[in-house]
């Protein structure tokens, strides 16, 4: 038992995010391992395929949350053992659960705070001999009948077990469920204050889309395409998560100034509104709560730039940076460190992951420069990327995101988002080096390059690495035209094509908030539907806080409200619906950020 | 396909690639017998280039195999290959060029601030000196990459003392070398020194050799008039 333990240890440190398990259903089997006998425990019987499963789980689990490595130390080891064996036990996906936080939920400290919003029932959790539906969060706002999901496509469908404790509990929460691995922390830190913060991106629909393309919205009953039908949805599903940053894309421009600002001026928000170039009426809006922010800086950013050649579509972003208020005593003072919040909506375009990669690169050089300029005054500056970045999860864009690097030559421009499988198609345009002209003035590895022609920035020591991200721009592909030709000598073909850096690269720290699967059910959890389809093309990225940084540095992730399977929306009749406003979900998360002494 | 990049490029790309224009703003040069001439009419950068803070001209030199050496003269063997004013421009002709490294015989590239000619007699030369650094076989084409990029990005910081810059490919051996304006300052070669240790990232042991051009030329009286870099 002590070799088994030591081994769990030792595959801890292999990182496996995709195998955590959120909180909910780590409750539901707590609750049930609680309840179920475990015969087989003392048999000593050998770890089987489920092993894996639950140590990649708990992987997880240490890396998302920095407290997990000391609360695993702390632990009994035999406690760990049986846990584990109970873990081996159970049977199926959902099962894989986490034996570290079957233990961890007896020591935890719980945020208050964050009771309210996120709705986590705390004194069932304590009661283990309820059943698992009492513990799962409720959904009742909407009617429906379990036959309508005729059988659960997935073994230990989750989506099922929440619908049925919707029906049974009387609590309501009205929105999507509530789960948030933050939840369960223990909270160590004496010597430094810190803000809690909630995010939300959302992409509301624009009007003037929606009736562009009626054809997605067929299934409908057309009270709910009306747009003050949407925007009250709308603005009552803001008010009752109550972000402090709101990141809204395809805000149409006179909605914007004559329905949205107003309330949310009023609701106590200071907003930024960037309207697309070109004939598209709509746009993205940032907003964030006075009382908590103040704004240390704002980019709107264009993505057209007709000399580029490539970048000829009308997507825009916007990235502000902004200070926390603190309050000491009668005083509000701006405090540090700040926080970069960059929304964007890029390319819709499944074709073309070409024109998106530069799209993204033009946001995250942005967002570089901001951080940049808090690392010259000597501040860490985290960083909460929000929007619609129409590419799904695990693609070469997501894969850029989150990696930070991305090797992109003869992929097809399709799979770059992979909205669409094109690869039926005979012929697909690929990605080469380079993938925008140098005239954009951003490097391959996603900043900025200085354009100055001042003699004294020329003397920087970084200007060799600067010359030489130049190397293999179109520019000097080409044969100069005077060039004499000396056999063996002028002679030589640069072979671009193959010589090219042929990967990008970006340094902004950026993990998303959401796992893309529902937890349980393992199925895919969707941020937008309609007719033709569902999937996650919205995301909520954020600085983690890493275990290898300094303390201070980095956003530790409280909690985040759920996401929705599609048979579950198609349940309530697709998006939009009587509850939600738009063909998009509301992403929304609470994060923590320790303020500087 | 109104450019040549676009001729150049795969069919395939051609929807959705950038289609920069064609920069090049080089006034066309004479004959090859004016080739030595410097060209009053000066280089700029295309539109949307980096500009460099000066332009400079490379010129490859190589004596030609089987005739005796004295009766070649330097002005014969040289020829100017291009010059440019920004980054961009600077790398289609680099890119272009073969490597040092793979050179054969007895030759050299040199890269010179336009207007100077890589010859001890220039006016900007006469009164200089250059650091000599002997390469094994193999190092050239790195070290000469270095240099010139540490040249090009003003890395020497001597104001205006840096004339150019030669790689000799020779039998055994390559030699780089870096050339200022004023043999006598020594605070500005010291500084050369110094800066050519850090960006070629020699080995501690490596010799550096500074020479003037005054001295070159007396040693090399009566032996080849041109092969002035050891």
């Amino acid at each position: 038992m002590q070799d088994q333990s030591r081994e769990i240890k030792e595959r801890l440190k292999e990182p496996d995010p995709k195998e955590e398990e959120p909180l909910s259903t780590v409750l539901q089997e707590d609750e049930r391992l609680s309840a179920e006998v475990l015969p087989t425990s003392e048999e000593g019987e050998g770890p089987k395929m489920n092993e894996e499963v639950v140590l990649h789980d708990m992987d997880g689990d240490q890396n998302k949350r920095d407290q997990s490595s000391s609360l695993v130390d702390h632990q009994n080891v035999q406690q760990e053992v049986v846990a584990l064996l109970k873990c081996l036990n159970m049977d199926g996906s959902t099962q894989k659960t986490n034996c570290s936080e079957q233990n961890k939920s007896q020591t935890e400290v719980f945020d208050v705070s964050l009771e309210e919003n996120l709705q986590v029932p705390n004194t069932e959790r304590k009661n283990p001999s309820e059943p698992a539906s009492a513990v799962t969060e409720c959904w009742d706002d909407f009617t429906f009948s379990a036959g309508d999901l005729a059988v659960d496509r997935e073994k230990n469908s989750n989506s099922q077990s929440r619908l049925k404790s919707g029906q049974q509990l009387v609590q309501q929460t009205g929105w999507h469920f509530p789960v948030g691995p933050g939840l369960t922390q223990e909270m160590f830190c004496p010597q430094w204050t810190s803000v809690d913060f909630t995010v939300m991106s959302y992409n509301i629909l624009a009007q003037d889309l929606l009736e562009e393309n009626q054809q997605l919205y067929a299934h409908c009953p057309p009270e709910v395409l009306q747009w003050n039908y949407r925007c009250s949805l709308l603005l009552s599903e803001i008010e009752k998560w109550a972000p402090d940053i709101l990141c809204l894309q395809e805000v149409q421009e006179n909605h914007y100034h004559e329905h949205l600002y107003p309330v949310l001026s009023q609701m106590g928000y200071t907003c930024v509104y960037q309207r697309r170039t070109g004939t598209k009426t709509d746009g993205c809006a940032a907003c964030y709560r006075s009382a908590v922010f103040t704004e240390a800086g704002v980019s709107k950013l264009e993505f057209f730039r007709p000399e580029t050649g490539l970048l000829d579509r009308h997507n825009v972003g916007i990235v502000l940076l902004l200070r926390p208020l603190v309050t000491r005593g009668a005083e509000v003072k701006e405090a540090g460190p700040p926080l970069c919040v960059a929304n964007t909506h890029l390319l819709f375009n499944p074709r073309r992951g070409d024109i998106k990669l530069a799209q993204l690169a033009i946001m995250l050089a942005e967002i570089n420069a901001m951080i940049k300029s808090c690392k010259v005054r000597g501040e860490h500056c985290n960083v909460v990327f929000c929007g619609d970045f129409n590419s799904i999860p695990y693609t070469p864009l997501y894969q850029l995101l989150t990696t930070g690097e991305l090797y992109y030559q003869g992929i097809p421009k399709w799979m770059v988002s992979g909205q669409e499988d094109l690869s039926y198609k005979p012929s697909y345009h690929r990605l080469f080096a380079p993938l925008w002209p140098s005239s954009l003035g951003i490097s391959d590895t996603c900043q900025y390059t200085e354009i100055n022609t001042s003699k004294t920035n020329r003397q920087k020591s970084g200007h060799h690495e600067f010359m030489l991200q130049l190397r293999f721009c179109p520019a000097a592909c080409v044969r100069p035209q005077k060039l004499i030709l000396i056999s063996g000598v002028t002679d030589i073909t640069p072979g671009c094509a193959h010589m090219f850096k042929d990967y990008l690269m970006h340094q902004v720290d950026l993990e998303s908030v959401y796992e893309h699967v529902l937890p349980g059910s393992g199925s895919p959890e969707l941020t937008t539907l309609h007719s033709e389809g569902g999937a996650t093309v919205d995301y909520i990225f954020y600085s983690p806080k890493r275990t290898s940084t300094k303390n201070q540095m980095g956003l530790k992730l409280l909690g985040y409200l759920s996401l929705l399977s599609e048979d579950l929306l198609w349940s309530m009749n697709g998006l939009p619906n009587h509850i939600f406003p738009s063909d998009h979900l509301s992403l929304v998360a609470r994060f923590q950020m320790e303020l500087d002494n | 396909m109104n450019n040549k990049f676009d001729a150049l490029k795969d069919d395939d790309s051609g929807e959705d690639q950038a289609s920069p224009k064609d920069s090049e703003k080089e006034k066309p040069e004479e004959d090859d017998k004016d080739q030595n001439i410097v060209k009053k009419k000066m280089v700029v950068p295309g539109p949307g280039e980096h500009p460099l803070q000066y332009n400079y001209t490379f010129w490859y030199s190589r004596r030609t195999p089987g005739r005796p050496a004295s009766t070649q003269s330097y002005e014969q063997n040289i020829k100017q290959i291009g010059s440019f004013a920004s980054v961009e421009q600077f790398w289609r002709f680099y890119s272009h060029m073969i490597r040092p490294g793979d050179l054969t015989g007895h030759s050299d590239f040199h890269l010179f601030k336009e207007g100077i000619k890589p010859m001890w007699e220039d006016d900007a030369n006469k009164m200089g000196g250059k650091w000599i650094i002997r390469l094994r076989k193999g190092l050239a084409s790195r070290c000469w990459e270095n240099l010139i990029l540490a040249m090009l990005g003003e890395q020497f910081m001597v104001g205006e003392e840096i004339c150019g810059a030669v790689v000799s490919v020779r039998f055994q051996e390559d030699i780089i070398s870096i050339w200022n304006k004023t043999a006598s300052d020594q605070s500005t070669t010291a500084r050369i020194r110094d800066t050519l240790r850090r960006v070629l990232n020699l080995p501690p042991n490596t010799i550096m050799e500074y020479k003037t051009h005054t001295d070159s030329i007396k040693y090399s009286m009566g032996r080849l008039p041109w092969t002035g870099e050891c």
